[in-house]
């Protein structure tokens, strides 16, 4: 008997059979004419712009940035800098804030929310501060954070931490909490411990979930970190942000924004190639 | 190899009114060593949960279970359960899957190879050691949840209705699969099914449990029949055509009849 070859079908659920042809055609519409119709919504949206800031002047320049006027700041900003250094200086600056808040978060929340999964007396223990403190919005640390640690790095660091911390471990509880308990028994009576269990049992089942949290916690660091930089600092793109305010440049104001939402992208797009390579079985 | 000694199990639940749902009432059970038992009844006679005390996963709330003499408390590898929804780790290709017991054993790298070549040469299943358990059907799912169980060369087999999630034809392949697994390897097995065929067909005895509560209703010999008229060198459907199959199949199902309610 050979199975079909399933190399091209995704994310089938265990037991399921191989779907229709048909079906698996579907996603074939895929790349080519995918990309090419995102570019072309793209340059709809680049033309509509042009059309309504420098065509018809409909915006007024004030307002908003024409296409020549974001391509001057831009070039401004790569070589002369602005609010005290370059875009790439300011860009790395806001960066290495955000991975280093965001791995604090994951290397304390993960193990949190493990351990809560799997020890009712810890979820017991640990739950009620936690629910407390869950409402708080993240962005109500800031003063309180500006107050013990100035206007520097540390603590926009710390303002991440609170921020990507809880979306880290209540995933990773809730993925812990989810693994298939008949995994869980399917183990035990194979004769495996109690660390084989976790390392091999219920950290995978949790996986998927644990990045979901992942996700949320890196979106989480984006926006609070720039927040942060808004409030009061000295370097990075939410200075940026808040100098061109001051100076009333719609412009570098665009470039900045455009800035953070590219790292934004970059940034999950490695978290999500990191889950690609480290869930093998899903795709 | 050791026996299951189920002595006098009950299983009762309390319900809401402050009362008490009797699960199942002085069940004495023995599974002799290398004998095939299977177990049929009714949805809630308790069949299920018969299974998940012997691999320790459940308890009895009177009586005790024993597995070679030795009282049952937790899982353990002398017990393994072959479960109905395969429970394969996603994460684990086949040849982790099947070695997996081996590696919680300690056992050296070659003898997992050795073990998991053998088993799956025994499955027919060459050259899918590399799959992940979602690029296989669900009958190759089941083999393989199977050699996990045998690799570990469990004292005792438990297996939950492990083909009740295949398809019709998938499953007739299996059972046969498993006869001929059993008679070569043979080990001390409590098979739950709802399939009286299949029942019939595999074992040496097969168990009938009547419900409300969970009680045994009787047990069939089927051993005698299968070795004098040698059910094992004939193909699956040959055997099911013997008038001293239809005998004993037709004896279970009016033992399971006379139970079945209209709202089943």
């Amino acid at each position: 008997m050979s199975a079909p070859d399933l190399s091209v079908q995704r994310r089938a659920d265990a037991g399921a059979p191989a779907p229709p042809r048909a079906a698996r055609r579907l996603p074939r519409f895929g790349i080519g004419r995918r990309t090419l119709v995102g570019a072309l919504s793209l340059l709809g949206l680049l033309v509509l712009w042009w059309v309504l800031t420098t065509g018809t002047g409909l915006v007024a320049p004030y307002r908003f940035p024409s296409p020549a006027e974001f391509r001057g700041a831009l070039d401004q900003f790569v070589t002369d800098g602005y609010a005290g250094g370059t875009l790439w200086v300011q860009a790395w600056h806001s960066t290495r804030l955000v991975l280093m808040g965001f791995a604090v978060a994951v290397v304390t929340g993960v193990p949190l929310g493990l351990l809560m999964g799997v020890s009712p007396r810890a979820e017991a223990l640990l739950n009620p501060a936690f629910l407390l403190v869950r409402p708080i919005p993240p962005l109500a640390w800031i003063p309180l954070a500006i107050v013990w640690l100035g206007l520097g790095d540390a603590a926009k660091v710390l303002v991440i931490w609170f921020a990507a911390f809880v979306p880290s471990v209540i995933n990773t509880w809730t993925g812990v909490r989810g693994v298939d308990r008949t995994l869980i028994a399917a183990a035990r009576v194979h004769g495996a411990g109690s660390r084989r269990l976790l390392t091999e049992v219920i950290i995978p089942g949790a996986l998927p979930m644990i990045f979901t949290g992942l996700r949320l916690s890196l979106q989480a660091s984006w926006t609070t970190l720039v927040a942060a930089e808004l409030v009061g600092a000295f370097f990075g793109l939410g200075r940026v942000l808040d100098a061109a305010y001051r100076d009333i440049n719609p412009a570098m104001i665009t470039v900045a924004m455009v800035a953070v939402g590219i790292l934004g992208a970059a940034t999950t797009r490695l978290l999500g190639e990191a889950e690609r390579r480290l869930i093998p079985w899903r795709s | 190899m050791k026996d299951i000694r189920f002595e006098g199990i009950g299983k009762a639940f309390p319900t809401r009114g402050g009362g008490q749902f009797v699960a199942l009432d002085d069940v004495t059970l023995t599974v002799a060593e290398r004998e095939f038992v299977a177990v049929v009844g009714p949805s809630g006679s308790g069949k299920t949960t018969l299974m998940r005390m012997a691999a320790g996963l459940d308890h009895p709330t009177s009586g005790q279970v024993a597995v070679g003499g030795k009282r049952v408390t937790a899982p353990g590898p002398d017990r393994a359960v072959v479960f109905q929804q395969f429970a394969l780790f996603p994460w684990k290709t086949v040849r982790e899957n099947i070695a997996f017991g081996l590696r919680c054993q300690g056992a050296p790298r070659a003898k997992q190879d050795e073990v998991v070549a053998r088993y799956l040469r025994l499955m027919n299943m060459e050259g899918t050691e590399d799959r992940y358990p979602h690029q296989l059907s669900g009958g190759m799912q089941q083999r393989v949840a199977i050699a996990r169980s045998y690799a570990i060369e469990p004292d005792v087999l438990l297996m939950d209705e492990p083909f009740g999630a295949l398809d019709a034809q998938t499953r007739t392949v299996m059972q046969e699969e498993l006869v001929r697994l059993t008679r070569r390897e043979p080990r001390t097995t409590l098979f739950i099914t709802h399939a009286v065929e299949e029942a019939v067909y595999l074992s040496d005895r097969v168990v009938v449990l009547a419900r409300d509560p969970g009680r045994l209703r009787e047990i069939v010999d089927i051993r005698p029949t299968r070795i004098a008229e040698g059910w094992d060198e004939m193909a699956i459907d040959a055997v099911m055509d013997l008038p001293s199959f239809t005998h004993l199949r037709t004896h279970v199902w009016r033992l399971l009849r006379d139970q079945i309610r209209p709202d089943d």
